[in-house]
């Protein structure tokens, strides 16, 4: 169990000690129809990020609405539903963003390796350097490709220029994006390409070697092929990192996730593996907005 | 209207497009059967010329079909029910399509006979009625896929078993013939042709039942053989559906 995001010092709390005990790994998230095996995906590998009756609340508006999932490990899920049912706000909720937002408020049980986010001992920071968030529009800082990336690094480590420099580089190879950049990786960030601009922010999220990525709608701004290589790219890392992706585009979704979960109206609709959820939805609700039909 | 309803719109229009012709197709299967046992019953080679025409007609649409579900999987990329419409249409073509050759098949056993005779060596009995078992077969297959019921096609293996089991009496009955001498090798051996190519296109009519309970459940029935179904009937144990 790591604790690194907690304060130094800092008590540990017990998660879920004044709330109901979160569901047991694996546990059937959503129900199958009646005749078919029910879904145990987060028992492969166990799951890393799992929410119990998890509510957001910008103001008086319930954003999410009693949301429990078990999110696997070393896996790709994709959160898919309408317009304002919540994806994003689940998204920033796992590694505490909504806290950024004036007004908005959680209730329930959100844990990271077992260990409540939300817990008083929690430091954010540290909680964002284990679990990275890439956004849908890439947001490169006006500086130089090197200090883009070395930003985050020299934010929680002192690093010698050598060491700085293979980590650099190491994030960039790992994003994809080494051989395009490393003749200018002087030049300023903002004379990228958009799908440049994109992995870079994945390369600059890589550098401080987090264990979660999330992204929320990273292609919706990206051409084709710059959306293949940024999927080619979770297909690599998955490896050795869950992530967990955001997208409106369900083809998306289909191509690359392992496991899909569907909201709508802030409701945990459905929580299947992807080619499940695709080829025979347990819920009335997941056919009719995956075909079309409505949404 | 936005991009997105135009583009719904188009899939919509296009799935009912495909099943239309599914339905015309599994038309002109079953009718191609009709007409090719017809013209063996009456060894009538101008029945056998329309089988004939049935085929290619059916072999066209079967074309047709195909590109359709290309066109809809490249252009729209179906999910979950609509995915499965179109799969299992493409499957089911693929039946339908043998359904005809076999039909044709039988109209080609048709014209052979009428080279050596105008008649049988004795009135048809067991040859017409498994073709009536295997054309209602065919028709509550293809009904249940217009339909969308899996319900209809429960049964359609143990039928199945019934014309398995007419194609061995048949199957015997002329060995018999053939042995004794009252029936030529040859001819015996069109009869035979004629149960196997019946017993064929039952199995296919079998093959679009359980495409249909996939394409309406998205669960694909377990297949039993015969002796395990023939087994639980006796112990009156329900075998698994």
């Amino acid at each position: 169990m790591t604790t690194a995001w907690r304060f130094a010092g800092g008590e540990a709390t017990e998660p879920g000690a004044a709330q109901a005990e979160p569901s047991a790994v694996g546990e059937p998230v959503s129900e199958a129809p009646s005749g078919r095996e029910p879904f145990v995906g987060a028992r492969v590998g166990g799951a890393q990020v799992q929410s119990q009756n998890l509510s957001i609340w910008y103001g008086a508006k319930r954003a999410i609405a009693g949301v429990t999932l078990s999110i696997p490990r070393h896996a790709i899920t994709a959160i898919i539903g309408p317009s304002g049912c919540g994806k994003s706000t689940y998204l920033r909720a796992i590694n505490r963003m909504n806290d950024t937002i004036r007004g908005c408020r959680t209730e329930g049980t959100l844990l990271v390796d077992e260990e409540d986010v939300y817990g008083p001992n929690v430091d954010p920071v540290l909680l964002r350097k284990k679990v990275g968030l890439i956004f849908q529009k890439p947001n490169p800082f006006p500086k130089s490709v090197y200090r883009n990336v070395a930003f985050g690094v020299q934010l929680h480590y002192r690093a010698t220029r050598e060491e700085l420099g293979k980590v650099v580089e190491s994030a960039l190879r790992q994003a994809n994006l080494w051989d395009e950049v490393k003749d200018r990786i002087d030049d300023s960030a903002l004379g990228l390409s958009g799908g440049q601009q994109q992995r870079l922010c994945i390369a600059r999220a890589l550098a401080v070697d987090p264990e979660i990525l999330l992204m929320d709608e990273p292609c919706s701004a990206l051409d084709p092929i710059a959306t293949a290589k940024i999927e080619d790219l979770m297909f690599e890392l998955k490896k050795d990192m869950t992530i967990v992706i955001v997208t409106h585009n369900m083809q998306q979704a289909a191509r690359v996730a392992d496991y899909t979960a569907f909201l709508y109206l802030g409701k945990l609709i459905e929580f299947n593996r992807t080619r499940d959820l695709f080829e025979r939805p347990g819920e009335e609700l997941t056919e009719k907005y995956i075909t079309g039909r409505f949404g | 209207m936005t991009p997105e309803k135009a583009e719904r719109k188009a899939l919509a229009a296009g799935l009912r497009k495909l099943n239309e012709d599914m339905t015309t197709l599994a038309e002109l299967s079953e009718l191609a059967i009709r007409k090719a046992i017809d013209s063996l019953a009456r060894i009538d080679e101008g029945i056998a010329e329309e089988v004939f025409t049935l085929d290619q007609e059916i072999y066209a649409l079967q074309e047709e079909i195909e590109r359709t579900c290309v066109d809809l999987i490249a252009l729209h990329a179906p999910v979950a029910r609509d995915l499965r419409t179109v799969t299992t249409s493409l499957k089911i073509t693929t039946d339908l399509d043998r359904i005809g050759r076999y039909a044709k098949d039988i109209a080609e056993v048709t014209v052979q006979f009428r080279a050596d005779t105008s008649r049988h060596f004795k009135k048809l009995v067991s040859i017409p009625h498994m073709a009536d078992l295997t054309i209602q077969m065919v028709d509550t297959a293809t009904r249940a896929f217009v339909e969308r019921d899996p319900e209809s096609v429960r049964n359609i293996a143990e039928a199945d078993d019934s014309v398995d089991a007419l194609n061995d009496e048949i199957f015997r009955e002329i060995v018999t013939y053939m042995m004794d001498g009252s029936m030529k090798v040859e001819v015996g051996a069109r009869y035979i042709l004629v149960a196997r190519y019946l017993e064929r296109i039952a199995d296919h009519a079998v093959n679009i039942g359980e495409r249909v309970v996939y394409m309406v459940t998205g669960e694909m029935p377990p297949r039993v053989r015969a002796a395990v179904r023939r087994k639980a009937g006796d112990s009156g144990v329900r075998t698994p559906k």
